[in-house]
Parts: C-alpha cells; sequence; structure tokens
C-alpha cells in the first residue's frame, strides 16, 4: 500500500472528542495518536493496562487531553465506566471508533473445530459490544445533531477465508449493522461507516497469519490517516476500504 | 403537603419492573392527557403523543444520566452500610447511609469514624443541619465518580423486587452523569417517537440537572418535602428555543425545576448553571413552562406537590382517581401523565 499522505498538525480536529476501542496496540493505538495530533481530546480504552497508559502518554505528549480507562468492552459494567467517565470528563462525544476486536483463538480453528463459547466470545467482542457502545453515545449525537460512528471491519466480512469463520460472521453482522445505523440516521446528522482498514503489519496479524512478510504489509500509523479524514467530515458511503480514502488523500 | 382526601395508591399499581420487562414497549406506557382548559381527564397512549402536538411547541428534556448511586461501604467495625451520595462537591458529599438489605432503614454514623468504599476513605463529619438524615462525608480521593461505578447498583425501591440493570434506568437520550435516580418521565421516550414530535413541527430541547434522591427511607421525613440543593445546567441554544416557544412542555418535574430557577419575573429563560434550591408547590405562579409530561407520583412525594403548581386541586384529585380506577402504573416504570 502506498503510504498516505501527512496531514499531521492541523488541528483538523481541534476540540473533538473521541472514544477510541482498544487503544493499547495496533490500529487503534495508531488511530488515538493520529487524533492527538489533529488536536482532539480523547477517551481511550483496552485490556492491557500497560500499553494503554503508553499510548496515552505517546497522546498527551502531543497536547492531546486523554482519558484512559481500563475496560473489557465486553464486559456490560467496563463499557458503563467507560461511557460514563468520558461524558463526566469532556461533557459529550463526537466520535466513537470502535475498533477493539477479537480473532478468538489462534491458530485459527475451522468453522467445525471451534468451540461455541470461543465463537460467543468473538461475537460479543467484535458485533455485540459496538452496537451497545453506539447505542449508549448516540443519544447525546442525536440531540447535538452531529456526530461519527466508526466500525472497523474486515475484507473477511466479505470473504469466506478459511479459519476465520467467528471473526468472519461477527464483522459480517457489523457491516449490516453500520448499514441499518446509516439507513436509521440519514438525515440526522450521526454518520455511520464501517471501515476496512486493509491488512496491517498488527500483533493480531501476525497472530493470525504468522507466515505473511510484515513488510508486504501497511503501517497502523498510515492507515490511520484514513481515520482522520472520516473524522474531519467527509461524506462518506456505509461501507468502506481504508485504502479508497488514502488514494484520495495521496 | 399531604392532602388525606387522597386515598393511598393501592401496592399492585406499583410498577416493578421495566416496560420491555413486561412485554411492553417503553413508549407503549399509557398517557393520562389532563386538559385544564376543559377540565378533562382522557386516556391515550404515550406513542401518541405526536397528535397533541404541533409547530410552535417545545419538548424540554433532561440528558443527566443516572449512577449506580448505592454505593456498598464498610464501617469501621467491619458492618457494612449502604450509602447514597445526593450531592457531590468533588472530595465532599452528602449522602444518606441506609442498611444493605431491604427496607434499607437509615443507619446512624458516627461522627470522626471512617468509612471504606474499595480502598478509598471517607471521613464522617456530621449531620447536615438542614436534613439530618444526610451524612456529610469527606473523602480521601477525587475520583469519586470511579467509586459510585466500581461499588455501585442502581438506588432501587421496594415496589422493585429483583435487580435492574442500569441502563433500564436511562432515558434513550441520557448523556451527561450525575444523577442518583433516574429523571424518569423521559423512560417511556424512544428515538422513534422523538422523530415523529419533530414531524410534527414540534422542537425538542435540553438541559440537565443531576437528580437528588425521592426518598430519605423514612416515612414522616418524606411527608416533609424537605429539599437540598441539586446541580442544573441550562445552555444558551435551549433559553432561546424555550424564550421563541409557544408552548414549553417539561417533561419532568427535575426540568420544571431547572426552567423556573433560570426564569425572571417575566418570564423569559437565561442560560445558566449551578446548584438550585427551588422549591415548587401549589400556588407559585409558573414563568417559563407551560405544560408537563410526568411519571406517576404518589401523593406522598415531593413531586406531586409540584403538581399542585400546575393543576387546581379538584382536578388533580379527579385525575388521580381516575388513573387509579384504570389500573395506571406508578413510579419510575410505570405510566406517564401529560397536563396540558
Amino acid at each position: 500500500m502506498p503510504r498516505a499522505a501527512n496531514h499531521g498538525g492541523m488541528n483538523q480536529l481541534q476540540d473533538r472528542v473521541a472514544l477510541v476501542t482498544g487503544a493499547s496496540r495496533g490500529l487503534g493505538r495508531a488511530i488515538a495518536i493520529a487524533f492527538a495530533r489533529e488536536g482532539a481530546r480523547l477517551a481511550l480504552c483496552a485490556r492491557d493496562w500497560a500499553h494503554l497508559e503508553a499510548t496515552a502518554d505517546v497522546c498527551r505528549e502531543l497536547g492531546a487531553e486523554v482519558l484512559a480507562v481500563r475496560a473489557d468492552v465486553a464486559s456490560a459494567t467496563d463499557r458503563e465506566r467507560l461511557v460514563t467517565l468520558a461524558l463526566d470528563q469532556f461533557g459529550r462525544l463526537d466520535v466513537l471508533v470502535n475498533n477493539a476486536s477479537t480473532l478468538g483463538p489462534t491458530p485459527l480453528p475451522l468453522l467445525a473445530d471451534t468451540e461455541p463459547e470461543a465463537f460467543e466470545e468473538v461475537v460479543r467482542v467484535n458485533l455485540t459490544a459496538p452496537f451497545l457502545l453506539a447505542r449508549a453515545v448516540v443519544g447525546g449525537m442525536l440531540l447535538r445533531g452531529s456526530g461519527l460512528i466508526v466500525n472497523v471491519s474486515s475484507d473477511a466480512a466479505v470473504n469466506g477465508y478459511p479459519g476465520w469463520g467467528a471473526y468472519s460472521a461477527a464483522k459480517a453482522g457489523l457491516d449490516g449493522l453500520s448499514r441499518v445505523w446509516a439507513a436509521e440516521l440519514a438525515g440526522l446528522g450521526v454518520t455511520v461507516v464501517s471501515v476496512d482498514p486493509g491488512d496491517m503489519d498488527t500483533d493480531m496479524h501476525r497472530a493470525a497469519l504468522p507466515d505473511d512478510d510484515p513488510a508486504a504489509l501497511a503501517r497502523p500509523e498510515d492507515v490511520a490517516e484514513a481515520f482522520v479524514r472520516l473524522a474531519t467530515g467527509e461524506a462518506v458511503p456505509a461501507r468502506l476500504e481504508a485504502r479508497e480514502l488514502l488514494e484520495v488523500a495521496r | 403537603m399531604i392532602d388525606t382526601a387522597l386515598p393511598p395508591l393501592p401496592p399492585e399499581l406499583r410498577a416493578s419492573r421495566p416496560a420491555a420487562r413486561r412485554g411492553v414497549r417503553r413508549d407503549h406506557v399509557r398517557l393520562l392527557v389532563i386538559d385544564r382548559s376543559s377540565g378533562r381527564v382522557g386516556h391515550s397512549r404515550f406513542d401518541r403523543l405526536p397528535d397533541l402536538l404541533g409547530p410552535g411547541d417545545l419538548l424540554v428534556v433532561n440528558t443527566s444520566r443516572v449512577l449506580p448511586a448505592a454505593v456498598a461501604a464498610v464501617r469501621a467495625s467491619g458492618e457494612p452500610v449502604q450509602l447514597r451520595p445526593c450531592v457531590r462537591r468533588g472530595r465532599a458529599w452528602d449522602a444518606l447511609a441506609v442498611q444493605v438489605a431491604s427496607p434499607h432503614a437509615n443507619v446512624a454514623l458516627a461522627p470522626g469514624e471512617t468509612l471504606h468504599v474499595g480502598e478509598a476513605a471517607l471521613r464522617v463529619l456530621e449531620r447536615r443541619p438542614d436534613i439530618p438524615l444526610l451524612w456529610q462525608l469527606e473523602l480521601d480521593t477525587d475520583a469519586d465518580l470511579e467509586l459510585i461505578l466500581r461499588h455501585g447498583e442502581p438506588i432501587r425501591y421496594s415496589y422493585v423486587p429483583e435487580p435492574v440493570p442500569l441502563d433500564a434506568y436511562q432515558p434513550v437520550y441520557a448523556s451527561r452523569p450525575g444523577s442518583a435516580e433516574s429523571p424518569s418521565a423521559g423512560l417511556p421516550f424512544s428515538w422513534e417517537l422523538l422523530r415523529a414530535v419533530r414531524e410534527r413541527g414540534a422542537g425538542v430541547a435540553d438541559l440537565v440537572l443531576h437528580t437528588g434522591l425521592s426518598s430519605y427511607q423514612d416515612d414522616d421525613f418524606d411527608r416533609e418535602h424537605r429539599l437540598y440543593e441539586e446541580w442544573f445546567e441550562l445552555g444558551e441554544a435551549t433559553a432561546d428555543a424555550v424564550n421563541r416557544a409557544d408552548r414549553v412542555i417539561a417533561v419532568g418535574t427535575t426540568v420544571v425545576r431547572t426552567l423556573e430557577t433560570a426564569a425572571g419575573e417575566e418570564g423569559r429563560v437565561r442560560p445558566a448553571r449551578g446548584w438550585t434550591r427551588l422549591q415548587i408547590g401549589p400556588g407559585r405562579r409558573l414563568r417559563a413552562v407551560d405544560a408537563l409530561l410526568t411519571g406517576m407520583h404518589e401523593p406522598e412525594a415531593s413531586h406531586f406537590d409540584l403538581l399542585r403548581a400546575f393543576l387546581p386541586e379538584p382536578l388533580l384529585e379527579r385525575a388521580y382517581r381516575e388513573a387509579i380506577a384504570a389500573g395506571y402504573l406508578w413510579h419510575e416504570f410505570g405510566d406517564a401523565a401529560l397536563v396540558l
């Protein structure tokens, strides 16, 4: 993938408040840092506190106000805590990036070998949690008549890769969710979109496909620029691939 | 004050669980419509509210988000106690202290003793002079919201026997966290209904008032209707919308309290934020609010007293008796009433 043009440091997200889940590493971390560079105020969550704090520190060094919350998006009490603390600190949320995601057990099992509990866990994290987080924050967005909800999807949502059953089903569901949200909220000022970031050099990718050559993969920090472009308010379809936006950006 | 002419509420009319758990959509609860000009009391359903609205009407909602404000604490003796903080100013709480088990009778703390909520220590200062059932506490942490979120559960009264998730206490538009109890007049709204309201040409505006407690867990004390301060915020956009509207319909008594606090003698509302101690009861001339959409409150509640600012006693009594005869459900998960 070609490197994206750098629009950094223009304060394009000045005073916007963004909640990014799964911000401790990979794409979530890169989005948080890219948003911080553009002046956003950030609520970040992840299960891994040490890596989350490291991300938060980088964002603070860039001048961002950051709330870091250790939270598992699959937990109802953690979600409530996350949203409540974020709304208390910032008063509102302008952008929600549902990025937290799980592959389930690796090496990836065939569907016929997938344990029921593992399937349900993947659906809880990758599909149910994004729905419930969106539901928790959309009220304020609708009253203000503005907001953006980005669901991080995957090409596994539209392709049948062996071994990716639970993940694929959940991401396909997430795309469906984005489409219905978008249809229901059309004209009300709140945009909901699924974004397929493409293959990236992340811990998750290495766990799923350990034989892939990292050098051939996109870097999360490049892909994160697509999310900045979304958050700055471009009109978007209900589903897109990050590279489409990045190609426009070049 | 309490009017002994009104019969008590039959216990079976206390809604014991959220509408959705009774198999009823949140916006399909019943709506008692009290028309002051004709004196008519009618019966409708909440989702038909838009039929009663039109251009020039403005619904004002309270977007305060409910906290799990029944907080588990431990006394120095090891005895568990439940704290219900209702006035929070940083490290200072005014809180009710009650037994953990229903019926949650008041607990007499000792000034100077230290309570623990998780790792945090709370020093008991003294009883609040104007409301002696409330205890003034000093926290050793700034993260009081974290304490509540980690160690609290929703305040639940005896007519709700089973635990209910916090989400069921939040109106669909709940946003700024801070209420001890649900601003429950808003619970029957769905987004579909709010959309229908706007399609009728009516407006929807919002403000914040963090609710306190509806009961001190003491019947005699509750009848005195002693109110303490509640924090509110009314923004410029809402003030403008209120001042432009032909008819302002407050969604809940908290909205009445806020708008009347922010209204000048001439009836114009100004943007404002802070603490309000305004008490509204019979004989008070309302300056900013023209109509009220409310939950069903028992005659003993201070909310009911506020209804007397809207309704002459004979009409209020007739509406109350008619709602009981028709089997309306009461309290936060019950039906609703519209006073036009």
